[in-house]
């Protein structure tokens, strides 16, 4: 069952005369995740924003075409401290603020900020101040906190900018796991390597446009490598002249190589 | 005769009241080295940047910037040898275009005006701003304002640049316009200590690793032999580059972890098996 | 440390009353006993919370009175003004945001108008680690903060610009953020911890309205009788 469906979308942002999204049509199921790939200003934010019912309502603009959802959705943009409620003096409170919002009973928003701490592993933090947190202890609060209110429609803008290794990991096991859980997932990233375990399908957004939309194998490309969207494997084996179809993975080179 | 080195930790500790956040660490670095530093979040990696810069005091041992002890100095005396860049350095920008925010710290110290000028568009050219000089910082997005904040560090011409994160935010182009202007600045005779969780961009732009893990120093070694052994990453909460671990999947000739490097010992290698 | 368990209504009437007591009751002696009650308050929370800030922030408009008034009428002005400032800086350090949204949806207030009043006091805390954070980086850049005048204003506009700036510039962003964690108008808040509000503290409340109406009474109305 699709949660989002664009059809031939296109935004413009207010008092902007070209557009920012031209003619986008995808659709993201249950179960499903999907990743936006492109360079810097390709427009993948904008999508999310349109995505989440923020944009044109609350920033303004302009939208042509249908938008079509089917769960509620969340969103965790890509600067966690402007995120933040700023009213919380524990990690707790400020993973309760959202599902107190919404005006859910006491029991039930326990309920779901214990298991959103858990999920991100943030249980011995709980009781820290959000202010103390570092960038990547404060991308994960804000993850939980829009997990703990329980959207159907996940949407990530790069949600691991400022995560650790291990906490990368530990972010896109869970992102398989929500899929796993029926949710559906899109997320625009740049940790191009960690696609082909993490997205079902990738969107290659170019200037606002849909350039090209396939399996993670899209990014072993030889024109999506060309431009420089390609896993850190595929380009690497470009570079060094050696045939298609390029690997995508370091366990998909050493199967090549031999 | 050995020439002193322009960053010196002594068994340096330091708790944050209670908490303490690094115990008896000692390296340096000596110039034109080009140094990563690197660990779990809550390492102690901010808290040792925010000594070098002295913005605080070790509760034991001494930092030696040159022959300068921090212990002696206040920050904006050490931005004459040392040009820092925290996170969320974007907030720092002010001026009203991008060219007046750059040439701002060295303004700061008294340089003469021409002097400023030169280092001003030095610092723009070697990160490829100059097309953005004339626009208003909150004009740019937030990537472009990341690297003007970098420049901003490099047009002080420290001996010493001490990064946190400089690549966070950043796309690949982008982050290859870094790595060229870190190396250019190194091959100048600039030393950097660069806090990065993204080994890839350490495997392209440093060349030795400092970890650490729990505030002690665990590891202070070539970054290539590191970086490509991923038995020795994983327990430190750190993952292998792909390029680095490709290298070292395929025992490529000397292990190279840098992009270049591997896929011409990618050719080579290739071009062995196909020679009857 | 007064104010930690009181209903925020409560907090919010007193640091009310002071300040409309300092103006309503006769100079100097009113005005000196509200400031003192006020400085008093806000040390409670501390030298460095409560005391300094409250001294620091009212200690200009004291030299601006001198300038321009005699000196009785700048103590009459400087006391009612320290009042304010000091209630202000107590308030602000003895209220907690959450506790207040909650009093208020608790209240029947809609929560988005809840969060502005309370965003608007919590926003000091905030822009106080943001502007640290600003203050090293510039310094770290070279800027000194000492030197002759002129040197200091250049370094305040180092200093003050980019907290402004930045700040504004989060404010669509913010805006944005909000309505991503479900600050919607439309829907009842669930309040995580109401405070309790005892009879005792309703019937002070009560108590200090009606001080401020009878000081109101006595200072304009009964003149004309007499």
């Amino acid at each position: 069952m699709k949660s989002l469906t664009l059809d031939h979308t296109s935004f413009w942002y207010p008092a902007t005369a070209s557009p920012a999204l031209r003619d986008v049509s995808l659709d993201v199921a249950q179960g499903e995740i999907v990743a936006l790939v492109g360079a810097l200003g390709a427009g993948a934010s904008t999508l999310l924003l349109v995505a989440a019912d923020l944009a044109p309502r609350v920033i303004g603009g302009r939208l042509a075409g249908a938008v079509a959802r089917r769960d509620r959705s969340g969103i965790v943009l890509p600067t966690p401290w402007t995120q933040t409620s700023g009213m919380a003096f524990t990690v707790w409170d400020e993973v309760a603020f959202g599902p107190a919002n919404l005006g859910w009973p006491t029991h039930e928003i326990a309920r779901q900020v214990d298991r959103a701490l858990e999920r991100l592993e943030l249980v011995p933090l709980a009781s820290r101040d959000p202010v103390t947190l570092s960038g990547g202890e404060l991308q994960r609060v804000i993850i939980a906190a829009i997990l703990a209110m329980d959207p159907g429609l996940v949407l990530f803008d790069e949600p691991a900018a400022e995560l650790d290794g291990e906490g990368a990991r530990t972010l896109w096991r869970l992102i398989r796991l929500l899929a796993k859980d029926g949710k559906a997932v899109l997320l625009a990233t740049s940790a191009l390597d960690a696609l082909p375990d993490v997205a079902d399908r990738v969107v290659w957004l170019e200037n606002g446009a849909v350039r090209a939309v396939g399996t993670p194998d899209l990014l072993a490309d030889v024109v999506v490598c060309d431009a420089g969207l390609g896993t850190s494997v595929a380009t690497v084996w470009r570079a060094g002249g050696l045939p298609e179809p390029y690997p995508l993975t370091v366990a998909d080179a050493v199967q090549r190589w031999r | 005769m050995a020439v002193s080195p322009v960053l010196r930790l002594d068994g340096v500790s330091f708790s944050y009241g209670a908490v303490p956040a690094l115990a008896a660490v000692s390296f340096a670095i000596a110039a034109g080295e080009r140094v990563a530093l690197v660990g779990r979040n809550g390492a102690g990696k901010s808290t040792l940047v925010r000594l070098v810069a002295g913005l605080e005091r070790p509760d034991e041992g001494a930092v030696w910037v040159g022959d300068w002890d921090t212990r002696d100095c206040v920050p904006e005396q050490l931005a004459r040898r040392i040009g820092s860049m925290f996170q969320h350095a974007d907030q720092q920008l002010f001026a009203s275009t991008v060219r007046d925010d750059v040439s701002f710290g060295p303004r700061a110290l008294g340089v003469e005006e021409r002097e400023v000028e030169r280092r001003t568009d030095h610092a723009l050219e070697d990160l490829d701003l100059t097309s953005h000089a004339a626009h208003h910082p909150y004009d740019l997005p937030p990537a472009f304002r990341k690297l003007a904040a970098l420049a901003g560090a490099l047009a002080l011409e420290p001996t010493l640049l001490v990064l946190d994160e400089p690549t966070v935010g950043l796309d690949r182009a982008l982050r290859a316009r870094v790595t060229r202007a870190l190396l250019a600045r190194s091959a100048a005779g600039v030393a950097l200590l660069v806090i990065t969780h993204d080994l890839t961009f350490a495997a392209e732009s440093l060349q030795r690793v400092l970890v650490l893990d729990r505030g002690r120093l665990a590891c202070d070694e070539r970054l290539a032999g590191l970086v490509g052994d991923a038995s020795r990453l994983e327990p430190l909460g750190l993952v292998p580059p792909p390029v680095a671990a490709l290298s070292a999947a395929l025992d490529l000739p000397g292990r190279p972890v840098r992009g270049a490097e591997v896929a011409r010992e990618l050719a080579r290698v290739a071009r062995g098996r196909l020679a009857p | 440390m007064t104010g930690a368990r009181l209903h925020p209504f409560t907090l919010l009437a007193i640091a009310g009353a002071l300040p409309a007591l300092a103006w309503i009751l006769p100079a100097p002696s009113g005005g000196t006993v509200t400031a003192a009650i006020g400085l008093t308050l806000a040390a409670s929370r501390g030298l460095r919370r409560g005391l300094w800030p409250a001294v620091l922030t009212a200690a200009p408009f004291w030299l601006f009175l001198l300038l321009l008034h005699d000196v009785p009428t700048t103590i009459a002005i400087g006391l009612r003004i320290t009042t304010m400032v000091a209630s202000f800086v107590w308030l602000v350090a003895a209220l907690e945001p959450a506790r207040l949204v909650d009093a208020m949806v608790a209240a029947g207030w809609s929560a988005s108008v809840a969060y502005l009043l309370a965003a608007t006091l919590s926003a000091v805390r905030v822009l106080k680690a943001r502007a640290r954070r600003i203050v090293e980086a510039q310094r770290c850049r070279g800027l000194s903060p000492r030197g002759g005048i002129a040197a200091r204003l250049r370094a305040l506009r180092a200093l003050a610009l980019p907290l402004v700036l930045s700040a504004l510039h989060e404010v669509d962003e913010r805006a944005l953020a909000l309505e991503t964690r479900g600050l919607v108008p439309g829907i009842r808040r669930t309040p995580l911890a109401p405070p309790p509000d005892p009879a005792v503290e309703q019937a002070a409340r009560w108590a200090l309205l009606l001080a401020c109406l009878l000081a109101l009474v006595r200072r304009f109305v009964v003149p004309r009788f007499t």
